[in-house]
């Protein structure tokens, strides 16, 4: 219970902090949730679920079932942790002193943690529709002027595909007794009506991944969003959908797997290449991230859906991965034009002479993003490109591309910025916060790289479990 | 019944109060009257009473005085809102005062026929008071010409109705509602006397709750009518010509359901469409709220139309959940008080009164159906409800809240707005009252909905 109301406090409490102590508030707000988080870690027992609410049936079959298991767990670690290093990014800038702003940040990781802890699909869906509101605010008051029709149909397009997912819950509510997880499992389906269900819970996540082609809100939507709001959404949001398909599209209906399984894996790889190719030809830097954070979920939605204990255990791998990584790039995306005040990368060039401790970050936060041996994310994407390649050889061999394209678009970014003629104007090199979270995310990184295992063991018996629950309804 | 008497006094002797001109005793005399009726009327909950031991014309059963609490709330909300401006005319205060009190005596009545004597009587009542609060800005034409419009097509929609009563005592030969349900479920096969009845009734209620293609009086007169009155209008009435709608229609004539249920089914589709796409291009606040308040129409006929042995408190949840925010919207919309009801007045609400701002985007994301808000299990309790008989419709009823959502996420980006216009400067004042409306809108709103899905 404590790792939902901290942050619901500090984000209350923040509304009356003065504003010249809000850093210093903000950064220990993000530590006390991280450390509280780090508490139930340590007391954990990864085969285990937790409960944290008193579960009760009320009179339309809410139960507010909330607890985790280790998938829960890892996503609730990762919240706190990206939350800390978003606070921690934003530190030395302007918006760190704002108190709307920090109240909003805690209040969107307080509704976070609400979608990874519900056991309850009414509860899952009001936090789902709840972060959409702190979220929106932080982009609207804060990002660049004019981001209006960006912001509105980043809003229309993720309302309408949550109000699809809203009829798939009421539709399997009609045959369950509760919206408790359980429950709403053992539900029959016929093949007929477990297509439809499938498909409004996909069109939801198929939104907010998002996947091709529901992904043209996402571009504007993160050039036009401040940099903590760009990294919300990268970094969590985006994990909200994934970890959505795991808990609860496919054991919901898993019985339009088979019918299903074949279109997701294709769109997610369209996207794939797609937005990769997209990325090789921007320009500006940030939205050339944005496309490569398109390129790079379509492989782990593609590997959500094919059901198996390394395909699954990778999406959490590659979560955790992405997350850090979007964190990074896109604060070294910001540092770019905070410095410069351009994000343009025609105008760039020769930072590493200048800068060489941001180059040598930025060097090797391209090198986890292309997943290097070595980094967390080698592990992630060679999982999941097994799992792929054992579905269809075929769909392997052109999602395969995305190491080549992935090398492509991010080295070429790095090789216009960093390298060549200084052309810019003097560059401050970081300042001790940005080393500090390049720092964290870095040894994060290298860490789980070298010793995947860690994570492996974390998630491996829940996802287990999970697995083994949908293959015994599909088996009756 | 004690309470209907208490109430229709307390207005009547608000209207002698006003001699002493202090306004202050008049809204003393008003609240005193409608709070000690909503208490009778918990202390009916457990003993249903009758009007009289021979004429049992109103019964108070539990539904009855759900729907009339909800209904006294929303008076007594509209009142305190109001009570600034009437306060200004000072030889008119009693008046406005004892109008919505007479209004609300007769959406009590409505709320608690068994007869359709009293529904008609309690129909009238109701709606001669509105006819007359819709006209009182007297020197402003709008006002005067959604007076006279709302009469006539009021008129004319009783007109229908009585007409519809009419056949259906020809085919039932009674007034009673046990009779006549009695008479419908017993035949095999009916008098087209009694279909004809049904369907004039039909259209009479639609016309009475605003559904397409009846609306076309509903933005003009919401438009035209002083703010509070239209707040009133979209909370009380409404509840009222709902709960009549679904107590006939719901309760008694379900033996005909199979032959009005496609009537209904069609023009539920209708109205929402025609509501939130109209509603698409306003400027104009009251006319935005009319057309949203059409679409809301649209989705509580869902509740009528389907056979959900809880449809009469999903019904009245879902108006509870909406005159919230309609009256906060209201008060806000009378505090900001633009001479032309622009959109535009709400621009940068947020940061002149964070707590204005903040009442002002509960409310439309209320509207929208945004979880937590009771907006949300307003509708997913009529949804749902409606599901399991007909998916298809409640398909198309998403699709309208996705449309939906355009608007209303248009003014909250209105409300939240950073720039400021220069003409909205003034600093805004916001009577105690007022507040005090406002915070109990904000705490229905936000707890409305988890408080509910607890009780019985």
């Amino acid at each position: 219970m404590e790792i939902l109301l901290i942050p619901f406090i500090i984000a209350l409490v923040a509304l009356v902090v003065p504003s010249n102590f809000m850093r210093q508030f903000s950064l220990l707000g993000g530590i006390i949730s991280l450390a509280a988080t780090s508490i139930r870690v340590a007391s954990f027992n990864s085969s285990e679920f937790y409960a944290i609410t008193q579960e009760c049936l009320t009179n339309f079959g809410l139960t507010f079932k909330m607890g985790y298991d280790g998938m829960s767990l890892f996503m609730i670690v990762l919240t706190n942790l990206i939350t800390l290093l978003i606070i921690l990014s934003n530190y030395n800038r302007e918006l760190s002193s704002n108190r709307t702003f920090t109240s909003l940040l805690f209040f969107m990781q307080f509704a976070l943690l609400g979608v990874f802890t519900s056991f309850d699909g009414m509860m899952f869906y009001i936090f789902w529709e709840l972060t959409l509101i702190p979220v929106f605010l932080i982009a609207f008051w804060f990002g660049t002027a004019g981001n209006k029709p960006a912001l509105m149909k980043f809003f229309i397009y993720t309302f309408v595909g949550s109000l699809a997912m809203l009829i798939s819950l009421i539709s399997i509510k009609a045959y369950a007794t509760s919206f408790a997880h359980d429950d709403l499992m053992a539900v029959q389906l016929t093949a007929k009506s477990a297509f439809w269900i499938f498909g409004g819970f996909f069109l939801a996540f198929a939104i907010k991944i998002p996947l091709f082609p529901f992904h043209t809100w996402q571009p504007n939507t993160y050039t036009t969003s401040p940099m903590a709001g760009t990294m919300l959404l990268s970094a969590l949001m985006l994990k909200m959908a994934l970890y959505g398909m795991i808990r609860w599209m496919i054991p919901l209906a898993p019985e339009a797997l088979a019918e299903m399984t074949y279109p997701v894996v294709v769109l997610g790889i369209i996207g794939v290449v797609y937005a990769g190719v997209l990325a090789i030809k921007q320009n500006d830097i940030k939205r050339l991230f944005a496309f490569a954070s398109i390129s790079h979920v379509g492989l782990i939605a593609a590997g959500a859906v094919l059901i198996g204990q390394d395909n699954w255990t990778a999406v959490f791998i590659q979560m955790g991965n992405h997350s850090l990584v979007a964190v990074g790039l896109f604060l070294a995306a910001d540092i770019i034009e905070q410095r410069l005040g351009t994000r343009s990368l025609s105008d760039l060039g020769g930072i590493s002479k200048v800068a060489p401790r941001f180059a040598f970050m930025f060097g090797a936060l391209v090198l986890a993003s292309v997943s290097v041996p070595l980094s967390s994310g080698f592990i992630g994407e060679f999982l999941l490109l097994k799992g792929v390649f054992s579905y269809n050889m075929v769909i392997g061999v052109i999602a395969g591309t995305t190491l080549v394209v992935g090398a492509v678009y991010t080295l070429r970014a790095y090789q216009l910025s960093m390298n060549g003629p200084a052309k810019t104007a003097p560059f401050a090199d970081l300042t001790w916060n940005e080393w500090l979270a390049f720092l964290i995310i870095m040894l994060i990184i290298v860490s789980f790289g070298v010793c995947p295992q860690t994570i492996i063991n974390f998630v491996g018996p829940s996802v287990k479990n999970l697995i083994e629950s949908v293959t015994n309804t599909l088996a009756k | 019944m004690e309470a209907l008497i208490v109430i229709f006094l307390s207005g009547l002797i608000s209207l002698f109060v006003a001699f002493a001109k202090k306004p202050l005793y008049v809204l003393i005399t008003a609240c005193t009257g409608l709070i000690t009726g909503a208490i009778l009327l918990i202390n009916q909950w457990n003993t249903p009473s009758t009007l009289f031991a021979s004429y049992k014309g109103l019964e108070f059963n539990h539904t009855s005085i759900a729907y009339s609490l909800v209904a006294i709330l929303f008076t007594f909300l509209a009142i305190l809102a109001g009570y600034k401006s009437f306060k200004d005319e000072l030889e008119h205060t009693g008046d406005y005062v004892a109008l919505y009190i007479f209004s609300l005596t007769g959406a009590i009545c409505m709320l608690t026929f068994t007869d359709m004597f009293m529904f008609f009587l309690g129909l009238e009542i109701l709606s001669i008071p509105i006819y007359v609060l819709a006209g009182t800005r007297k020197k402003d034409v709008r006002s005067s010409e959604a007076s006279l419009k709302y009469f006539l097509m009021g008129a004319f929609a009783t007109g229908i109705l009585l007409f519809g009563i009419a056949w259906i005592y020809g085919a039932t030969k009674s007034f009673d509602l046990n009779t006549i349900a009695m008479v419908i479920d017993g035949e095999a096969k009916h008098s087209s006397l009694l279909f004809i009845g049904v369907l004039l009734m039909l259209s009479a209620f639609l016309f009475k709750v605003g559904a397409a293609p009846f609306h076309f009086w509903g933005p003009d007169v919401y438009d035209g009518s002083p703010s509070i009155v239209t707040g009133f209008m979209a909370s009380v009435v409404k509840l009222a010509a709902f709960g009549a709608f679904m107590k006939l229609f719901g309760t008694y004539f379900t033996g005909l359901h199979d032959f009005w249920a496609p009537a209904l089914m069609v023009m539920a589709i209708v109205t929402m469409f025609v509501g939130n796409l109209s509603a698409l291009s306003q400027v104009k606040f009251k006319r935005l709220l009319a057309y949203s308040s059409i679409s809301h129409v649209g989705y509580a006929l869902l509740t009528i139309l389907s056979t959900d042995p809880m449809n009469e408190m999903n019904l009245l949840f879902y108006l509870f959940s909406y005159g919230f925010s309609v009256i906060a919207l209201i008060t806000i919309s009378t505090i900001l008080n633009d001479e032309e009801d622009r959109l535009e007045a709400f621009k940068g609400l947020a940061k002149r009164s964070p707590f204005l701002g903040f009442v002002a985007v509960l409310s439309l994301l209320s509207l929208a159906g945004v979880p937590p808000l009771v907006g949300f299990f307003g509708k997913y309790l009529v949804f749902s409800s409606a599901f399991i008989q007909y998916p298809t419709l409640v398909i198309i009823a998403i699709v309208n809240s996705g449309i939906g959502i355009y608007y209303y996420l248009k003014t909250v980006m209105t409300v939240v707005s950073k720039e400021e216009t220069t003409e909205n400067t003034a600093i805004l004042s916001v009577s105690g009252l007022q507040w005090f409306v406002l915070v109990v809108c904000a705490l229905g709103l936000l707890f409305g909905g988890i408080a509910t899905s607890h009780l019985g």
